[in-house]
Order: C-alpha cells, then structure tokens, then sequence
C-alpha cells in the first residue's frame, strides 16, 4: 500500500517536473527568439514587431523578417530541435551517453556529400549532396559493425573510420577549390546558418512534423529496451525492429538537420544530457530533448549573430567549442566523483 | 625487403614519366639536369616519407601500448590538432604563408598541448586511461573551433592552411628532415629502451609494479616519445592520418606482441607504408597529385572498417 503511494507520488512529481521545465524551456527559446528578431543594427523594433508578424510589415522591417532573420531564427529552431530527438533516440537505443549521429559518421559524410557534390555538379542543390552522403555513411557503419548498431564499441570505432574517410574527402575538395568558393565550403562544413532561406525551413519542418511523432510513440519502447531484450519480448516488444525504427528516424532528422545547417557539432550529443540533468530521470524524453536542442541552437545562433568576438562566425564553431569545454566540465565532475 | 624495395619504386616512379635508364644515369651523377631534378626532388620526398612513416609508426605502437586501447593513434593526444592551432596562429601574426620555421612552430604546438592534456588526463581516481583519451578529445574539439574561427575570419591563413592540413611529402627539403632528425632520433632511442617495460605494462599495471616496472614512469616516458616522433612527423609533413593506427596491427600480426620486436618492425613497416602510399599518390593521378594523406585516409579507414566487421578491432 505505502509502496503504490511512494511511486504514484514519485510519478506525480516527475510530471510535474516534466511540465515546469518544458514550460521554463519554450519560455527560454521565446525570449532568445525576440531577442534574435530585435536586437542588432538591423532589429526589428520591438514595437513593430507584433504588425510584421501578421504580415503587415513593409521595407526594411519585412527584408529582415521574411529574407534574414526569419529564416534563420526558423532553421535554427527547427534543425535544432531534431538533432536532439536524433541524439536521445540515438543514445538511448545504443546505451552510449556519447552517442549523438556524429558518431556514426552522419556529419561528416554528408560533408563529404556536399563536397563531392559541389566539386563534380556545381549545379545540383548541396542539400542533394549531403543527404546522399549522410545516407552512405550511415550504410557504411551498418554493414560494417555487422549487427546493427548493437554493438556500441563496433559502432563507434567504425563511425571513425567512416568521418575519416569523409574528412579527407572534404580536405582534397577544398584543397582543389578556389579560395573563395573553398572558404564558402570550409564555413558550411562547420555548420552554419548564415544563409538560411525558406527551403531550409521547408525541410527542416516537414522533417520536423513527420519525424517528432513518430519518435515520442517510438520512444517508450525504446526506453523499455533498457530493461533487456527479454523483458521487452516479455511486454510484447519486437526488440529489433524497435531498435531499427529508432536508428531510422534518428537518422533521418540528424540528417533533415545537416542537410539545412551543415554538420552541426555537438548538439545532439549535449541535448539529450542536459534534458536529462533537467528532469532527473535515466534517460531524455524525446519532446524536452528537442526542446533543448532547439534553444542551444537558436542561442548559439544569436551569439554568432550579435556576440562581441564571435559574431560573423558559422554557428558550428560556436557549438564546437562550447561543447568541447561543457565535455571537459562532465569529465572533471566524473573525475572529482571517481568515477572514471 | 619490402622497404628496400619502395624507396627503390620511389625513385624511379612518378608524377613526371621517366626512362628508368636516364634514373640510372642520373643516380650516377651523369644524367641530364631535367632527369636529375626530378631525381631530387623525388629523393626528398622518399627520405620524408621513411622517416616520417617511421615516426608515426612507433608512435601509435607506444600509444596503443600505454593506453592499452587496440585504436591508439598519435592523434588521440592531440599532437595534430596543436600543431594545427600554433600553425594557424602564427600564420595569422605574421600574415604570411608558412615558411621552413614553421616547423618549429607546428613542433611546439603539438608538445605543448600534449603536454597540457597529459597534465589534466593522466592522474584519475582509478588510474585508468579512459580519462586521458577523453581529455584528448575535449581539447581536440576546443582547439579545433579555434582553428576553425580563425581560417575563416582570415581568408591569407585559410588559403595557406587548407593545403597544410592534408600532409604531402612534396616540396619538403632535406632542410626539413635535418630539423626534425634530432626529435625522432631521441624518441626512437626512448622507445628502443622502453620495450621491455612495455611488455611488462601489457599485462596490466598491478603485474607490472610487482615485476619492479615504474608504471608511471613508463607511462610518462612513453607518453613523451610518442608525442615528439609524432609531433616532429606532423610539423615536418603535416596532418597525416592512420599510420600510427594501423601500422601496429599490421606489426602485431606478423611478430607478435613482443614490443622489443614491434617497434623495430614497425620502423620499417611504417616508412614503407608512407614511401608507398605517396608513390600510389603520384602514380593514380597523373599528371596531378594526390596529397599522401589523402591515400593514407582512403585506405587505412577500409582497413579499419574491414577489421570491426572481422571483430579485430573490439576484442
């Protein structure tokens, strides 16, 4: 009887958890996304906005909304919040808190899509390139580990070999390329929204609105996953379809992301831990996941917007570094804990 | 055997077609001045390429070693990325391309941050190696946004970084090889007189402090040769990938896991990896190049690949 108590409260208070932070998290990417509207030489102001956002905007005010910004603010939200689905299906189907589609090799293969695609058919759109690229990739590390991304070590050391292999295809493409035309690839193939436009959108919202549903229902089998194989055939869980269809559709948002932004490091490795840290619980919920990703996104994308030092920046230099210093954070904290 | 046989193979083929006879004549000293040029400079870049390969070589031996880890790689300490960093950062003092002191600059760079990621890696409650590598990676991604930013806020740099960061044995003198000769020597004599202990490390710490092996001794020894072999390949002939991952394998396969053997072997086995590869550059893409670290990537990675899919690479 105390026992049912206990859990239900325990319940309870995870609910409620998971609605404080998602409210505390969508109020966040509000104020970001105001700020990334006004702020600036050539903002909005903050008094016009609410005319420019039901279309009754002229000049300026609507160049900047519909052309610039706009744009931007939009792939930046929307990419975002798919690299953190694809990193908590990911990490949560491998059970690799360091898994995130960088690691099999997604990014760095449609980087090499995109340059193989711009150095041989200049006039094919890159976006074609990269989801090729992130596709082959991908195939590469499946066939290779054998068994299906079951095997995180295989995984990994593979999606190595992959990013390898793509890293010195990109090098030679930009080494073959004039300045100009290399130095435009170089910032894409960091990750960048500097030219954001509306197809950007298109894709990462159709992305966005077939992917995000499929992976909430998908989630829960997934996570039932954790308790074993057996268990989750026990519940009537068919494991390894659950486990492809994961794959699947983490791949197919990291790369619905990569194909808009360029391979964005570092986001879907770090959203799903921070919405973890956020909610107290083993594993990220998919939803807050992309929550997250999409206000680390949209806040790096400000900073190379507006930021002292960093502005003018392709965005991925921003989450590169970042990210590597918040890794370094986690691995001083597990070193003082003694757990590494 | 198989080395002699490259440097051989090196000599006399090329981007540029030429009659074996006139080599010949040439190696004599009596050929024609074009012939003799292109003899040069293939001479060169062949002295580059064994030692260099060599370097690199002993280098992923020691690092596979010492952290016990079967995809040890000098990369992994983050040699390449730092002398990448000091590379784009004095470029961007100076506002000029890389001349030969540029050598020494990429030499520090990769020792430095070796040595800051030893500093804050090597020591973990448990002593396990896991934290070192990981230290790697987070400077590695850290530095590499730095990088990054740099190029592409300064369009000189980024011209003359993109054509560093392959690794390409030609148009490197013998100057270079001079400079650099006095690092790898001193490594090579290092890890020479580690092999024993090495062995004695493999069979794990608690083993190797009984036999009277000075673990963290070793380590740090260890640690140093590998860095400045692999900084003062990287600094001589830029980024060059996967030699020092697959060449141990490759070692391991053919003498064992005796490291008083590995490390010999893996001088030749790796100089004639390297000294092959660039013949392979040369000859694929005629009259062009293909840069050797390019060949390198494209074929250690299937290798690598080859070796999870047989189960190699995760005992």
């Amino acid at each position: 009887m105390s026992h049912t108590d206990t859990s239900r409260r325990f319940a309870l208070s995870v609910d409620r958890r998971f609605c404080i932070v998602a409210i505390l998290s969508i109020g966040s990417l509000l104020i970001v996304a105001l700020l990334t509207l006004t702020i600036g030489k050539l903002g909005i102001p903050v008094t016009e906005l609410p005319q420019a956002l039901v279309g009754r905007a002229e000049g300026q005010t609507a160049f900047v909304l519909e052309r610039l910004r706009g744009p931007r603010l939009a792939t930046a939200v929307l990419a975002g919040a798919l690299l953190g689905v694809s990193g908590a299906l990911f990490q949560t189907v491998t059970r690799n808190p360091l898994g995130s589609p960088d690691v099999i090799g997604l990014g760095a293969g449609a980087g090499a899509g995109v340059a193989l695609m711009t150095l041989s058919f200049p006039l094919f759109p890159s976006s074609l390139g990269a989801v090729l690229g992130a596709a082959i990739a991908t195939l590469a590390v499946y066939v290779c580990t054998g068994r299906g991304f079951r095997s995180p070590a295989r995984t990994i050391i593979a999606g190595i070999a992959v990013a390898a292999m793509a890293a010195a295809i990109i090098e030679y493409v930009v080494s073959t390329q004039l300045r100009d035309a290399a130095s435009q690839l170089a910032a894409y193939l960091v990750g960048s929204l500097n030219a954001s436009n509306g197809q950007d959108v298109l894709v990462t919202l159709g992305a966005v609105v077939l992917i995000l549903p499929a992976a909430i229902a998908v989630s829960r089998d997934v996570s039932l996953l954790e308790m074993g194989d057996d268990t989750a055939s026990g519940v009537g869980i068919d494991p390894n379809r659950t486990r492809s269809i994961a794959v699947i559709l983490s791949v197919l948002a990291g790369g619905a992301a990569v194909a808009a932004a360029g391979p964005i490091s570092f986001v879907s490795l770090t959203a799903p831990q921070i919405a973890r840290r956020l909610l107290k619980t083993s594993n990220a919920s998919v939803f807050s996941s992309a929550l997250t990703g999409a206000l680390i996104l949209t806040a790096a994308d400000l900073a190379a917007q507006q930021a002292p030092l960093v502005a003018g920046l392709p965005v991925g230099v921003l989450t590169l570094g970042v990210g590597g210093i918040y890794l370094g954070y986690l691995l001083v904290r597990e070193r003082s804990k003694g757990r590494l | 055997m198989g080395l002699a046989t490259a440097i051989v193979c090196s000599l006399f083929f090329g981007g540029k077609l030429t009659d074996p006879a006139d080599i010949v004549s040439a190696l004599r000293g009596s050929g024609e001045p074009y012939v003799s040029a292109v003899l040069d400079a293939r001479i060169d870049r062949t002295v580059m390429g064994v030692l260099c390969g060599a370097a690199l070589a002993v280098s992923g031996v020691i690092i596979q070693a010492i952290t016990r880890n079967p995809l040890g790689d000098p990369g992994l300490l983050g040699v390449t990325v730092g002398s990448s960093a000091a590379i784009v950062t004095a470029a961007s003092i100076t506002g000029s391309g890389f001349g030969s002191g540029s050598v020494w600059i990429a030499f520090a760079g990769a020792l430095v941050t070796v040595v800051a990621v030893y500093a804050v890696g090597a020591r973990s409650a448990s002593g396990s190696i896991v934290s070192l590598v990981l230290t790697g990676a987070v400077v590695s991604a850290v530095l590499s946004a730095y990088v990054q930013a740099m190029i592409l806020t300064n369009p000189s740099v980024f011209d003359s970084f993109r054509f560093w960061v392959i690794g390409s044995l030609s148009g490197r003198d013998t100057e270079v090889a001079v400079m650099v000769a006095p690092a790898l020597i001193i490594g090579l004599l290092i890890a020479l007189m580690l092999s024993p202990s090495l062995n004695n490390l493999a069979l794990g710490e608690d083993v190797a402090t009984s036999l009277g092996t000075p673990v963290a001794l070793v380590r740090a020894g260890g640690i140093f040769s590998a860095s400045i072999l692999a900084a003062a390949a990287t600094a001589a002939v830029g980024p060059i990938a996967f030699v020092g991952l697959v060449v141990p394998h490759l070692t391991r396969s053919v003498v064992g896991i005796d490291h008083r053997w590995q490390i010999p072997v893996a001088v030749v086995l790796g100089a004639a990896l390297l000294v092959v590869a660039d013949i392979a550059g040369r000859m694929i893409a005629r009259p062009e190049e293909i840069m050797v670290g390019i060949v390198t990537a494209l074929v250690g990675a299937p290798f690598l690949l080859l070796a999870v899919r047989k189960g190699w690479a995760t005992r």
